[in-house]
């Protein structure tokens, strides 16, 4: 599984860093979400779910399988 | 009996309520209740009131949203309520994108997650010293000792102003957020001014690493210095946003701790795990939401099926958002272990606080602190009752705490 975000909606509330840092992180000049591990491990999944599930803007999605 | 204004034509009277957000009455201990007590009555999820100038009210959590991420319909430009002109166009709050993005881009480095736990040193140091000035006595007023001097105090290290400048900083703060009389408010509106004026020509002249000196040695695409106006308009933007929110927000925090034995024990068990503390001050964003923001209308149009013209003035009121049961379950209920927490205390859309990552670690080290020194106590029964407070940042001038 992997995790895609939508830059044009991501408003860097940073919910997603605070939730699940192994797999996202903050860029240094707008402070909007960095995807670390697209393609994380399944003993991350239930983190990255919440984080998922607690972006403000809903900018984060899970995608089945590797592809887009 | 009082004056009661009338509402426009083109407002259908079933829309209409009486409702002053300044006005918090006497039996009222807690300004956020008069919000919560329009959902309890079964107030329309929009409305319109015709006091303070007349504006309009939405309560359900998805039109807060909607509004917040449509600024072509609702405008964060000229949006006071009740209307007051001539009023300083905010950098970049008081302008909608694509003008907002310019100074937004300025600013933004300087408040990303990265930069503000970069501050975590200079703010423990500053939460350390404040506690320990009062830990050592039986009780203190929390507002005056603590609230207050603690994000005053940030302001001046992120303009690069002396500390000694704090009891000048809290007296203009304070006036300028309290005062209701107009003469005291001009007075005071021109002496904000002319303090940023100095502090950037002074930044202009000797320029150190903080934000005042990068706001104004910032160009724009061609290489040219920004309109003075904007340079000054953003400092008094940033003075504005940065201190009696995070004030307010602590005094609420640190009234419902000191009511609760449970949710102390529980900051007190997170203080070394970072992470838990954080998600719990979390919650405590959600429930203690104390800003109502404005939007003005661009145009004639429909919303949801009312009709709204345009300079029509909207207030956003983010607690009431924030306990919409369509989102939050048990929304009512403090759980400092939620699990989903989608609150919008710092906005959404492109108008996001961005200084939320510093209130935040503001609002974290100012209780890890505390708790370190103080780890139990509760309300003085002296306090004032008529220490509160409504309007677009709610809160308390006086929180008395003993130990």
């Amino acid at each position: 599984m992997r995790v895609i975000a939508n830059m044009n909606v991501c408003q860097g509330h940073a919910r997603c860093e605070d939730l699940c840092p192994e797999v996202f992180s903050t860029d240094a000049i707008e402070g909007k979400v960095v995807i670390e591990q697209p393609e994380f491990p399944p003993e991350l999944e239930e983190k990255v779910r919440m984080a998922v599930r607690n972006c403000p803007e809903g900018a984060l999605r899970i995608a089945k399988g590797t592809g887009v | 009996m009082s004056f009661y204004p009338q509402s426009p034509v083109h407002i259908p009277s079933e829309l209409v309520l009486d409702f002053d957000f300044f006005d918090v009455p006497a039996d009222v201990s807690d300004p956020v209740q008069i919000w919560h007590g329009l959902v309890r009555r079964g107030a329309p999820p929009i409305f319109y009131t015709p006091r303070n100038g007349g504006h309009w009210v939405f309560l359900r959590y998805s039109d807060i949203a909607e509004a917040y991420r449509n600024h072509e319909i609702f405008s964060t430009h000229k949006a006071q309520i009740p209307p007051l002109e001539p009023y300083p166009v905010l950098q970049p709050n008081g302008v909608d994108p694509p003008q907002h993005d310019v100074f937004r881009k300025i600013l933004a480095p300087m408040f990303t997650p990265l930069a503000v736990r970069r501050m975590t040193d200079g703010l423990q140091h500053r939460a350390e010293g404040l506690v320990s000035g009062f830990a050592a006595k039986s009780g203190c007023d929390f507002v005056k000792e603590y609230a207050a001097k603690f994000p005053t105090g940030t302001f001046l290290e992120l303009f690069g102003l002396p500390e000694e400048r704090l009891p000048e900083f809290l007296r203009i703060s304070d006036t300028f957020f309290r005062s209701t009389d107009p003469d005291i408010r001009a007075a005071n509106l021109l002496e904000i001014f002319e303090v940023l004026e100095a502090l950037f020509r002074e930044k202009e002249r000797n320029p150190g690493s903080d934000i005042a000196s990068t706001v104004v040695q910032s160009r724009d695409a061609d290489g040219n210095p920004f309109p003075w106006t904007d340079i000054i308009n953003c400092g008094f933007l940033l003075f504005v946003a940065g201190l009696d929110t995070v004030t307010n927000t602590m005094a609420y925090v640190w009234r419902y701790l000191a009511t609760s034995p449970d949710a102390r024990q529980k900051f007190r068990d997170r203080l070394d795990d970072p992470s838990a503390f954080l998600l719990a001050i979390e919650e405590l964003m959600r429930i203690n939401a104390v800003s109502n923001i404005y939007r003005r209308v661009t145009h004639d149009c429909e919303f949801k099926g009312v009709q709204f013209r345009r300079n029509d003035r909207v207030v956003l009121p983010n607690t009431v958002a924030n306990r919409d049961q369509s989102v939050f379950k048990e929304p009512q209920t403090i759980d400092l272990d939620r699990k989903v927490n989608n609150h919008v205390t710092f906005g959404l859309g492109p108008h996001r606080c961005i200084g939320s990552h510093l209130a935040k670690r503001e609002i974290m080290i100012s209780l890890q602190e505390w708790l370190r020194q103080i780890p139990e106590f509760e309300l003085d029964p002296d306090q004032d009752a008529e220490s509160v407070f409504g309007g677009p940042v709610m809160g308390f001038t006086s929180l008395k705490l003993r130990w």
